[in-house]
């Protein structure tokens, strides 16, 4: 089974910054930024953007340079990755609300990085490292004097353009580096499909770390428009509601659960701003359609909602699905739809054959969006980077882990992962790399971790501690754990066990520790 | 007492009613979500909007309470 995205050519010289040039130099005067209270028009942006490439040109960082990124949002941050791009560099996003240790073990997988650009705000979260790092403030006077001008860089589609971390199987993260052209490819697919124009104004709502966030910095410079930033380290839903309203935003691309939650103040506190939107791109993470259907349905809803999948390691989005039709129709799943240009979805049996119409199977991408592969060497998930043979080609291939069917309508519907992978609010968590932390905590001598459903329906991280000694306290492991993890990553709970049981295959048994688990909590009575 | 209507906003919102007033959230088991829904309520109960930023820096019912009264000092 093949579901085949529409072909579209795309320019000899498929990068992203170019896009953003013909706008620059098209709407010189057409404000590219808002960020606390200042603006930035895309000439400014640009100049200041053509400046930073030409710093890192004079220090020999060019194509195949990849430079660190440790920012809050900021213009300063959009000067960085546009400046990176025309480089000819690719930039690395280093999200400033992870703690400092986890930072640092994400660099050790990025032994080359060339420097990080960080802000007095942010320095100390990246101080441990040996590589440089740079503060754009403290450079404005030598960057004051180098060209305004573009850089004369050659930029093909197949260099890299950004890499972002992903969970690993085997605890350790991976860093999936993207090619111009793959983002190219979908920002132009956004554009041209759904129609976006230089009043498709963008507010970004998600954490810097994730891929969406990539897409949602770059789509309204691609499409000349004007990109709204919170001046927040943290998702701030006050901040967002009233930024949407007062600054004409159209456009929303955020993880399901940060659409919950934008829909949730909405219901709560009256107002008609978010029906108003044109689009909110989402998805990330299992749909639970029942928290936003009396919303989507609420007389003269006009906004959009396009539901979709994709993974980091193909370039974020490979299918979307206009939500319009599922409230109409009597699936239960709600699809993630057809594919983007110049994307084909394969849905693959184990020995890597097409599976027949409507059965189930291995999502698998090619085309425009595979991207470059891990950049932090070799493992078992480099191994999902593939060739198969299609009516006699050789196609370059990901797997993507999930499961999912076609419906007869075409759309793809996505039903689960094959691994033990899963998303916590939109971020996808490998358990093992979690029990990777617990397991360096002092008192642990051992930990497992399973994934359990809150009432609510969201996936949720249950650990199981077998202590070094005295009972490790809830509190005390989860606030240990704070100081070296993303918050998405720290089990919502933690019981401690005498062992860990094993499968007959000497693994881990998950299904005996959410058994025990359930047990705990019927004999004492007690929620968690 | 301000702390107490943000305690008992913290107890609603993260379901245990043994919270002190500096226990920090997250080791609570507070998460983003919840946070999200103590900004609501803190607009629609104490009428006071709190940047999230805000309240991670201030953790515990002790500071993000001082916080508060912060803000209406200089208000008046």
């Amino acid at each position: 089974m093949i579901l085949q995205g529409k072909r579209v050519a795309l320019p000899s010289v498929p990068v992203v910054h170019k896009q953003f040039e013909a706008h620059a130099a098209a709407t010189p005067d057409a404000v590219a930024v808002f960020c606390a209270g200042q603006r930035v028009t895309y000439a400014e942006l640009d100049a200041r953007a053509n400046r930073f490439a030409h710093f890192l040109a004079t220090r020999g960082h060019g194509r195949g340079a990849r430079v660190g990124l440790c920012l809050d949002y900021s213009i300063d941050l959009l000067v960085a990755i546009l400046g990176t791009l025309k480089a000819g560099a690719a930039y690395v996003p280093l999200d400033p609300s992870y703690p400092a240790a986890r930072l640092t073990l994400l660099l050790g997988q990025m032994p080359d990085l060339a420097l990080i650009v960080a802000s007095p705000a942010t320095a100390g979260l990246v101080e441990s490292t040996a590589v440089e790092v740079i503060d754009l403030e403290q450079l404005s006077d030598r960057l004051a004097q180098l060209p305004a001008t573009a850089p004369d860089v050659v930029v093909t589609g197949d260099d890299v353009c950004y890499a972002v971390f992903t969970s690993g199987s085997t605890g350790t993260p991976k860093v999936t580096a993207v090619r111009h052209e793959g983002w190219f490819n979908l920002l132009n697919w956004l554009k041209v499909e759904y129609g976006l124009h230089p009043g498709s104004n963008n507010l970004v709502v998600s954490a810097f770390g994730f891929d969406l966030s990539q897409r949602s910095l770059m789509a309204p410079l691609f499409c000349g428009a004007t990109q709204n930033l919170m001046a927040s380290r943290n998702f701030d839903a006050a901040m967002a509601y009233r930024m949407l309203a007062e600054h004409d935003v159209r456009v929303v691309h955020c993880a399901s659960s940060t659409l919950y939650l934008l829909v949730d103040w909405e219901t709560a506190r009256g107002g008609d701003t978010l029906t108003r939107l044109d689009y909110v791109l989402f998805g990330g993470e299992p749909l639970k359609a029942r928290r936003i259907a009396d919303w989507a349905r609420r007389e003269g809803n006009t906004c959009t909602l396009l539901h979709q999948y994709g993974v980091a390691e193909c370039t974020d989005v490979a299918s979307s699905y206009d939500l319009a039709e599922y409230w109409s129709g009597e699936h239960d799943n709600p699809p993630v739809g057809k594919p983007a240009y110049n994307t084909d979805l394969h849905i693959l049996d184990e020995r890597m054959r097409g599976v027949v119409a409507g059965e189930s199977g291995e999502i698998c991408i090619s085309g425009a969006s595979v991207g470059a592969g891990y950049l932090n060497g070799t493992g078992p998930e480099s191994e999902r980077f593939t060739t198969i043979e299609v009516d006699g080609e050789s196609l370059r291939l990901y797997r993507t882990g999930d499961r999912g069917y076609v419906t007869p309508a075409g759309d793809l519907v996505v039903v689960g992962r094959m691994d033990s992978q899963v998303k916590v609010r939109g971020m996808r968590i490998d358990p093992a790399d979690v029990e990777r932390a617990l397991g360096r905590l002092a008192g642990v001598r051992e930990a497992a971790v399973a994934i359990t459903y809150a009432d609510s329906g969201e996936a949720e991280l249950i650990a199981f501690l077998v202590p070094d000694g005295n009972e490790l306290t809830e509190n005390d492991v989860r606030a240990r754990l704070l100081g070296t993890l993303p918050r998405n990553m720290v089990p919502a709970r933690f019981l401690n066990i005498p062992r860990i049981p094993l499968s007959p295959h000497g693994k881990v048994d998950r299904a005996a520790l959410l058994d025990a688990c359930r047990n705990e909590f019927a004999d004492s009575g007690m929620s968690a | 007492m301000i702390a107490d209507s943000v305690r008992t906003i913290w107890c609603r919102e993260l379901q245990r009613d043994d919270i002190a007033v500096d226990d920090d959230f997250f080791a609570l088991g507070g998460q983003s979500v919840i946070m999200a829904r103590i900004q609501g309520a803190f607009i629609d109960e104490l009428n006071v909007e709190v940047p999230i930023d805000q309240m991670f820096l201030n953790p515990t019912v002790a500071s993000i309470s001082a916080y508060i009264e912060s803000l209406d000092t200089v208000s008046r």
